[in-house]
């Protein structure tokens, strides 16, 4: 009986034992897991501090200065984008983006720019339904810093050259077909007034010359728009490579994969833009006249004589963002080839085509390959001999399996050892190429523990260094040496040829 | 109430050892589990887990993400949530109490992540879920815990409860 009664008092501990093996060896197993699934690597990689992730954005303090008296030229697709990033939204654009009386994000991120002191004047735009839509943005009360109010209405101008010559504008943002650059850009710094120019720059390699000469020439402070270059991936991205983590670097591949209307410059005709409402003849420039054609008018992009092909339209987004990490420079030859394969629309453009640019003294090549027709997304990619990097919004680093230099670092292949993952919230942006833009790493970043527009940073900087504080980080140099890539390859694609770069002459030459 | 009365003389010593072998799993697995993440070199942290949620509660749950302190807050409860609770069950203390608690633990994983047709997630997951995943199994399993007590006899809660 006490026998029975000593055994059921024991049940009370029958799992103890168990807790006693688990106390006794979950700590090696747990070490030992943690050895196998180790991604903490930085170490062996020598970048167990990087002294970009304490980056923080500089304060404007736009108050203490007075202000900044802004002009825009173009308010189509990506005008009233830079317009937000200066703090001017259109009031139907915060309705839409209100849900249930709360700002959505987009605009909870708008709102808590900081107020950088501007007064938005004056709007050109050759289609006036669109640069009344630009006044309207111009005098919203909803606003980062909105207690200033009474914002006055900007002044619609009936040409750029009169807007310029007003005398009512310090500086200018330049957001029109690419055809105009130049032109706009160098009637600007002429006048004195600062440029923030959308990219790409220029059409040829005579205008970018010109244009370098002018910018420099007049002291203005000026901005290619590059928002990439506010990106912390990009940042980090190149602190690792000055820190040599991925060895010798020998291919550079970049890439645009698109499969929608949309991103093949199929975009929407608005039926109100008629010969009334828009000013062709200030449309085409300096181009050769020709008839209205609304599908040039709004889809210039396919056409030579206003757009400069994918490699303007798309490539110089990836080759700013390579030349922000590795500084590339110009390459000393470039070969391209392609066609127009499978739109049977009017187009110029290829909708498939590869081009290599060769960079002897550096020992790489950079490539690009751009096909309309497939959504695969490529990452771009740095090939090194100890480690590869796959850069966009997010940045891994992949170990060679075969570098001599890491060793120490046993780790499935596809598993990156470094990883840079900011922002998860990528939804919320419903079409393919909006998506594939922010996943390519141009939307938003996060810095400070804070989500903030690229744009809007990149703009700042501008505005900053207007105002005598730092530099712009795209400046014409920058803008020079990618308009000569893009365009080397323009030349090398329609010449069906190799050209080469002569960097003394500043002159492309056939092969 | 359970329908089951679990005095010795109505449970049979299999049906014990299934309840007590239940329970020490279940603990295994939550102590585990915290012990991995307290022990996680550079500290542990729910950020990402929080930041990619999906479903009808996501903003809740990502912006625990965004908020840094109340994000300390969470990641060190969690943590020692998950060890106390796997060590109740473990050595068969306050098992009931633990149970609820899990259960509450498990219920928030699950909806951070619910399978239900329509909220894709980006990571890769194993096996196929529909509603049902192991959150949810693991949640079910505690309930039987709760109603099937088995820790008043195989667990330190014996001494704890009184005898009839
Ligand atoms: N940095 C980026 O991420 C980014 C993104 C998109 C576009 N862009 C660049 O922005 C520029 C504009 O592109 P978009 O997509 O907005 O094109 P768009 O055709 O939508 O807009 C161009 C606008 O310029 C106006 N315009 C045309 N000729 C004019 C003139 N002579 N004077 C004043 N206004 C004139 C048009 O009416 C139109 O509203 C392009 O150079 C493009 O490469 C940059």
């Amino acid at each position: 009986m006490t026998r029975f009664l000593r055994r059921d008092f024991l049940k009370g501990m029958a799992t103890i034992p168990f807790l006693g093996y688990f106390g006794l060896s979950f700590k090696q197993n747990i070490l030992a897991e943690q050895a196998k699934s180790r991604t903490n690597y930085l170490d062996d990689l020598g970048i167990d501090h990087l002294d970009i992730l304490n980056y923080q954005i500089p304060a404007s303090n736009a108050k203490n200065y007075k202000p900044i008296r802004i002009g825009l030229a173009g308010h189509g697709w990506r005008g009233p984008v830079l317009l937000r990033a200066l703090g001017f939204a259109h009031p139907t654009w915060i309705v839409e983006n209100t849900i249930k009386g709360k700002p959505n994000e987009e605009v909870s991120l708008f709102l808590d720019q900081e107020d950088l002191n501007l007064k938005l004047t004056g709007i050109c735009d050759t289609f006036s339904l669109r640069a009344e839509s630009a006044t309207a943005a111009s005098v919203n009360d909803i606003h980062p810093g909105a207690k200033n109010g009474n914002r006055k209405p900007a002044k619609i101008y009936a040409s750029y050259s009169q807007m310029i010559a007003s005398g009512e504008i310090d500086a200018v943002i330049i957001c029109t077909p690419d055809h105009l650059h130049t032109q706009m850009a160098t009637e600007a710094a002429k006048a004195g007034i600062h440029v923030y120019l959308e990219k790409p720059m220029t059409h040829s390699i005579e205008e970018a010359v010109a244009l370098r000469q002018v910018i420099k020439s007049s002291g203005i402070v000026f901005q290619l728009g590059h928002e990439n270059r506010q990106h912390m991936s990009y940042r980090i991205a190149e602190e690792l490579i000055k820190k040599n983590v991925l060895g010798a670097v020998s291919m550079i591949e970049t890439f645009t994969n698109r499969n929608d209307d949309f991103g093949a410059w199929i975009r929407p005709i608005d039926k109100r833009g008629t010969p009334q409402t828009i000013n062709w003849k200030e449309f085409l420039g300096d181009t050769p006249w020709q008839e209205f054609n609304p599908d040039k008018y709004f889809n210039w992009q396919r056409f030579d004589e206003f757009g400069t092909g994918v490699t303007g339209s798309q490539f110089t987004h990836y080759y700013d963002c390579m030349n922000q990490i590795l500084h590339l420079g110009i390459p000393e030859s470039v070969a391209a080839l392609g066609g127009t394969y499978h739109f049977k629309d009017p187009r110029d453009i290829p909708d498939v085509m590869n081009a290599i640019f060769n960079y002897p003294k550096r020992g790489f090549t950079l490539t690009y390959d751009c096909t309309l027709k497939s959504n695969k997304f490529r990452p771009m990619t740095i090939l090194g001999a100890d480690a590869s990097m796959e850069v966009g919004n997010n940045l891994d680093i992949f170990k060679d399996s075969l570098s001599k230099r890491y060793t120490k670092i046993v780790i499935d292949p596809s598993k990156p050892i470094y990883n840079y993952f900011p922002d998860p919230r990528v939804d919320g942006v419903t079409s393919a190429t909006a998506s594939a833009y922010i996943k390519s790493g141009f939307g938003r970043t996060l810095v400070e523990r804070k989500i903030v527009d690229t744009t809007y940073l990149h703009m700042k900087e501008w505005i900053d260094a207007i105002r005598g504080i730092g530099a712009p980080s795209c400046n014409i140099d920058r803008g020079f040496e990618e308009t000569v890539t893009y365009i080397l390859a323009n030349i090398s694609l329609k010449e069906k040829k190799m050209v080469s770069w002569d960097a003394i002459h500043e002159k492309a030459v056939l092969s | 109430m359970s329908n089951i009365d679990t005095s010795r003389d109505r449970v049979t010593r299999m049906q014990i050892f299934t309840l007590t072998f239940l329970r020490v799993v279940i603990g295994w697995h939550f102590l585990y589990e915290g012990l991995a993440k307290l022990y996680s070199p550079g500290g542990w942290t729910a950020e990402l887990f929080l930041a990619n949620a999906v479903g009808p509660f996501s903003a809740v749950y990502k912006s625990i993400a965004t908020n840094h302190t109340i994000l300390m807050v969470v990641d060190q409860v969690n943590i020692w949530a998950l060890i106390i609770i796997g060590l109740g069950l473990f050595a068969g203390i306050f098992a009931k109490k633990f149970a609820i608690l899990g259960m509450g633990l498990l219920f928030l994983y699950y909806f951070a992540y619910p399978p239900f047709s329509g909220y894709s997630v980006s990571a890769p997951v194993e096996g196929s879920y529909w509603i049902v995943n192991k959150n949810l199994i693991e949640l079910a399993a505690m309930l039987v815990l709760y109603w099937f007590p088995s820790s008043d006899i195989t667990g330190l809660d014996k001494y704890l409860v009184k005898e009839k």
